[in-house]
């Protein structure tokens, strides 16, 4: 179980005004959104919408081209290392080092964020144990299916306790038992405090995890509103409505 | 001091490397063939050099040639610095491109790391290894310290003079990794750049041309000093003068990628 985090009087995290351009075209523009811990934002959006790009931002690794990234109210932009103490990022596809093993690959990620010795080794085995990693542990990245490499992603992105946790599609690949002990890891974040986006191309997993739903479409943000674990058709709609060019009503 | 937890991940990943061990294994075994020649025509000669008031010695004819052949001309075998042409970017041509290639150069930008501890953090890792490569090659000569008399101070100015070389390779190495995708382009960049920065003057002679600045730019123009025993500032400037232009020009593109995403 993780522990609760204190109470901060900022949001985790505030996008204002966002845009970013990818090879010479809008990928994202004038996006804001905020999102408070504990909260789990569902970021929805056909294929080219600008969700990975937003979630790239958000990670650090991509610089918006203009406004501003806030986290704990603190500019994000200004202070990038913030990135290496308060967010864990699960790209799409969970790029690893194929030579390394599982524990290597924790070590790395916790030393890259500054974590040594005991507190290291703590969290490691902890996250270890958590994510079910022991069978892995001595096994090559490589050599890793592609479910296996998801849960080693999720695991480097929880290591260091962060505030904010970025999961781009972290379902892909994994199997209906996986699915439901991924939701369980993102219900048991939220619950200790740490503020979730989770970008992704099925429906049922925003309305059993996500309290509010950003839907993107064309870079822009055309929904956002609140989600109802039994309002599947009124997301469905929304999504809909939004992918076929109209802008859907906020919940 | 986030560059150390680079370095400490590129060193792992170098480690577990086959490509690594495999060419430090067979390069050592040649530079252990071309010292037995060369300690065989030492021994060969030893009586008649003896004769001459200022005739070479041990270091001359064994330590020095080992670590290249620029003053004996006889390249084959190949000594340190000519296998070093090959080799270095041989190691270096997976160090940005492969990250760039498997997808993980943004697991880095995404740790808070700005793009000059990625490209130091990388650059050390491989420094590390190379002085290991060097030290095993210093250790054959070495080994006979206690039989042979060695000009210490020829030899430390020989070493340097190829450490410098290994850094400015190892630097090109890294700076080609870092404008590809695919690491065997990196490779051929970096060999072809070496191979230019060795081959410049000659090429320039052949054609007739002795110009200062030709000579200047040419890598033995400053190695060949250090390899007699003559340690200049303005040889050192030039090798490290290359260092910081090849890591800067790794550097820009690194945050060039950043830039665009």
């Amino acid at each position: 179980m993780t522990p609760a985090r204190p109470a901060s009087p900022h949001p985790v995290l505030q996008l204002d005004q966002v845009s970013r351009k990818r090879a010479g075209r809008p990928a994202v523009q004038t996006l804001s959104l905020t999102l408070q811990p504990g909260q789990v934002l569902g970021l929805l959006g056909v294929n080219g919408a600008g969700k990975s790009t937003t979630l790239s931002m958000v990670a650090g690794a991509l610089r918006p081209d203009s406004g501003s990234i806030k986290l704990n109210g603190e500019d994000f932009l200004e202070h990038p290392e913030l990135a290496a103490r308060s967010i864990g990022w699960l790209p799409e596809r969970a790029p690893l080092w194929p030579e390394l093993t599982v524990r290597e690959h924790l070590d790395a990620h916790g030393r890259l964020r500054g974590m040594h010795g005991a507190s290291l080794k703590q969290s490691r085995e902890a996250i270890i144990e958590r994510l079910e990693l022991q069978p892995l542990v001595r096994r090559l990245a490589g050599v890793l299916s592609q479910g296996q490499r998801q849960r080693l992603g999720l695991a480097c992105a929880l290591l260091h306790r962060p505030v904010l946790l970025v999961l781009d599609e972290p379902a892909n690949a994994l199997d209906p038992v996986q699915v439901t002990a991924l939701r369980a890891v993102i219900r048991e974040q939220a619950a200790a405090g740490t503020a979730v986006i989770l970008s992704t191309h099925l429906l049922p997993e925003v309305t059993a995890v996500c309290d509010r739903v950003a839907i993107l479409h064309e870079g822009m943000l055309r929904h956002e509103g609140n989600v109802h674990a039994d309002d599947h058709a009124a997301l469905e709609h929304a999504f809909f409505e939004v992918a076929m060019g109209g802008t859907a009503r906020a919940a | 001091m986030i560059f150390l937890a680079v370095m400490r991940l590129e060193l792992r990943r170098l480690l577990v490397r086959p490509l690594a061990w495999v060419l430090a294994a067979l390069t050592l075994a040649e530079l252990a063939w071309r010292f037995v020649l060369l300690l065989g025509n030492f021994l060969g000669s030893q009586v008649r050099l003896a004769a001459l008031p200022s005739g070479p010695g041990y270091t001359d004819m064994v330590s020095v040639p080992l670590l290249s052949s620029l003053l004996t001309g006889s390249f084959v075998p190949f000594g340190l610095t000519e296998l070093a042409l090959f080799m270095v970017p041989l190691l270096t041509m997976s160090t940005l491109a492969g990250e760039r290639n498997q997808g993980t150069l943004p697991l880095l930008f995404g740790s808070g790391l700005t793009s000059s501890s990625i490209v130091l953090g990388k650059y050390l890792a491989l420094m590390v290894w190379l002085l290991l490569w060097l030290m095993l090659t210093l250790a054959m000569p070495l080994s006979l310290a206690h039989a042979a008399h060695f000009d210490w101070g020829k030899l430390a100015s020989a070493s340097l003079g190829t450490l410098l070389l290994l850094a400015t390779l190892g630097a090109i190495g890294v700076a080609c990794s870092a404008y590809t995708t695919h690491p065997a382009i990196a490779a051929v960049a970096g060999i072809m750049m070496a191979l230019a920065l060795c081959i410049l003057q000659i090429g320039a002679q052949t054609a007739g041309v002795s110009n200062g600045v030709i000579n200047w730019i040419a890598m033995p123009t400053h190695l060949e000093p250090m390899l007699r025993g003559l340690v200049s500032t303005s040889d050192i400037a030039w090798f490290l003068l290359l260092i910081a232009l090849a890591l800067a020009l790794a550097t820009r593109r690194l945050s060039a990628d950043k830039e665009r995403g």
